[in-house]
């Protein structure tokens, strides 16, 4: 671990990957002490400062109803880390024993799962989150069901294509000549060798699962006002471009800076750890 | 007398697939004794690996596999065993080494932490010290010099001959009555195969254990076993005491195996008499070697 986080600062790349993946959980964690109006998270309103460009005390301008954009884009991040972090926490345990099972256990098993993951994986994912959004109310909670119900069957396909190897490998076959049993094989030999692969894709999912998050919200779909998104508010701002450049492009650029360090990180980690996709 | 510690008869496994029954094993019959060593020997594909399978029961659960006959373990009749009981005598009372040591261990764990999943295995919440010291124990007996060292490694940190005296210490660790060895060595090179060899065979003499080997190697099992069983397309085709199996082959399919060994002295790979037919011929016997004999 601790050599792994040495080599990501030695590549310039990750480096940068490192520091704005940095900056972007730093803020979401102090939200609180580095924003300096965090009433506006909420139904403020504010008619003398309203939509005023980059200015101080507002760095990143004000919005329609006067609320300081920086703080808003700050505590946005905070509800995307969240989502991104619970998405991920449901989807990747579902997913990786959906297809540990189906890669190890074969049969009627495999078929089965495999057949309920392609079906998944058939529909475009943005257009199955917005079905599932369009089924259910508009809320965070729901947008983070969305996006992991389109998420799992990614972790399954990767999984399964690792059990299918790692089952033929000599210690599966000597863990069930010692009587280990199947969940004991598939969780404590195989598991544990598909986890550089996992990690990965998590760090590089990660960027993506806000992306989407802010994709849904983008078309109305996600977070409801008055609760601040990077979405919502990049929509928002997008009918007065361009005289009111900064509503669209501070949280435009926020959304690039998480997406982009998570993907530089994801992507370093995978050279490293060797994993080929 | 005491039952022997392997007894197969007439046992037989054919494949269902969709064009009907492919016929693996014949019928095939043979027996190990206490502290015997006992070699099955015959090329690729002629159901060396899956009888030792069906030894540990692992065919068994597989829905395609037809399987009859009897299979004898000190004298219980491994089909009447329930599941549960038959799955206690693996790992503990039978265990098996394989061909690549490397691959058989878990990369991700210590050799300590697979040392004492083995070790659980007959003797459930065992403690790490008392696990560790039976460990050593283990790996001194197979001439490894810094067992503290290797216990701490993982296996890619180890070379293939390491490996491959861990998985026999490892094998030998419960004390089982019955190991199997599946051309054990096969992925190392001669040297090293030639030691580890060597090491095996005195463990085995010295924990009494049973031994049914499984080679294509002639030269290998010419120095292991007691005895030979030669197999041919699920046939057993010749048995015998080893120095007189090799001294004098009876059946064509023997001759043909023994000549068909390159000779290092030149003359590259010899020509072989081509008439598979003839390798059919039946089960020869050497006096007082048939199955009968043996276990009267």
């Amino acid at each position: 671990m601790k050599k792994t986080l040495l080599i990501l600062t030695r590549n310039p790349l990750s480096l940068i990957g490192l520091i704005l993946v940095a900056i972007v959980v730093f803020s979401a964690i102090f939200a609180d002490f580095i924003t300096p109006f965090p009433e506006h998270v909420g139904a403020v309103v504010d008619f003398v400062n309203f939509n005023k460009p980059p200015q101080w005390p507002y760095i990143f301008g004000t919005d329609l109803v006067g609320r300081d954009l920086f703080t808003r884009v700050v505590y946005a991040y905070r509800i995307s880390l969240v989502l991104g972090i619970v998405v991920l926490a449901i989807a990747v345990p579902i997913g990786v024993t959906v297809g540990l099972a189906a890669g190890y256990l074969g049969g009627w098993a495999e078929y089965v799962l495999m057949r309920i993951t392609d079906v998944f994986l058939s529909i475009p994912p943005l257009v199955l989150a917005m079905s599932v959004m369009g089924l259910l109310e508009p809320t965070l909670t729901n947008g983070m069901i969305a996006v992991t119900v389109m998420w799992w069957p990614w972790y399954t396909r990767l999984v399964y294509n690792i059990a299918r190897s790692e089952k033929e490998e000599g210690y599966v076959l000597a863990a069930e000549v010692i009587g280990a049993s199947k969940t004991h094989i598939m969780f404590r030999e195989i598991l544990p060798n598909c986890v550089p692969s996992i990690i990965t894709k998590m760090t590089l999912d990660f960027g993506f699962v806000i992306l989407i998050a802010s994709s849904l919200s983008f078309l109305g779909l996600g977070v409801q006002p008055p609760t601040p998104d990077l979405g919502s508010m990049v929509a928002e701002g997008a009918k007065y471009l361009p005289d009111s450049w900064w509503l669209t492009v501070f949280p435009g650029l926020a959304i690039l800076i998480a997406v982009f360090g998570f993907n530089l990180i994801g992507d370093a980690l995978r050279e490293i750890l060797g994993i080929d996709q | 007398m005491t039952a022997p510690t392997l007894k197969i008869e007439n046992l037989k496994l054919g494949f269902k697939n969709w064009a009907g029954v492919s016929n693996v094993l014949h019928g095939i019959s043979l027996h190990i004794k206490k502290g015997e060593r006992v070699a099955l020997v015959g090329e690729s594909g002629s159901g060396k690996s899956v009888t030792a399978r069906i030894v540990l029961g692992m065919l068994q659960q597989l829905k395609t596999a037809r399987i009859s006959g009897s299979v004898e373990f000190e004298g219980i009749n491994l089909e009447t065993l329930k599941p549960a009981s038959r799955h206690a005598l693996r790992g503990t009372r039978m265990s098996m080494i394989f061909q690549d040591p490397t691959s058989s261990l878990n990369p991700v764990y210590t050799i300590f932490a697979l040392f004492k999943e083995v070790l659980a295995r007959a003797e459930p919440g065992i403690t790490s010290e008392r696990a560790r010291q039976r460990a050593i124990e283990a790996l001194a007996d197979v001439a490894i010099n810094e067992p503290e060292r290797v216990l701490d490694s993982y296996s890619f940190q180890l070379s293939g001959g390491m490996n491959q005296r861990v998985m026999i210490a490892m094998a030998l660790a419960n004390n089982p009555a019955l190991l199997l060895a599946d051309e054990p060595g096969t992925a190392l090179d001669v040297t090293v195969q030639a030691q580890t060899l060597k090491l095996m065979s005195e463990l085995v003499e010295k924990h009494q254990t049973s031994v049914l080997f499984i080679s294509h190697n002639l030269g290998v099992v010419r120095e292991f076993a007691d005895r030979v069983y030669v197999i041919y397309k699920g046939n057993i085709v010749e048995q015998g005491a080893t120095a007189e199996l090799f001294a004098n082959p009876q059946h064509p399919y023997t001759r043909a195996l023994l000549s068909a060994v390159p000779r290092i002295t030149g003359g590259g790979i010899p020509d072989l008499d081509d008439d598979p037919g003839q390798f059919l011929a039946p089960l020869v016997a050497h006096p007082s070697y048939s199955e009968k004999e043996r276990l009267a």
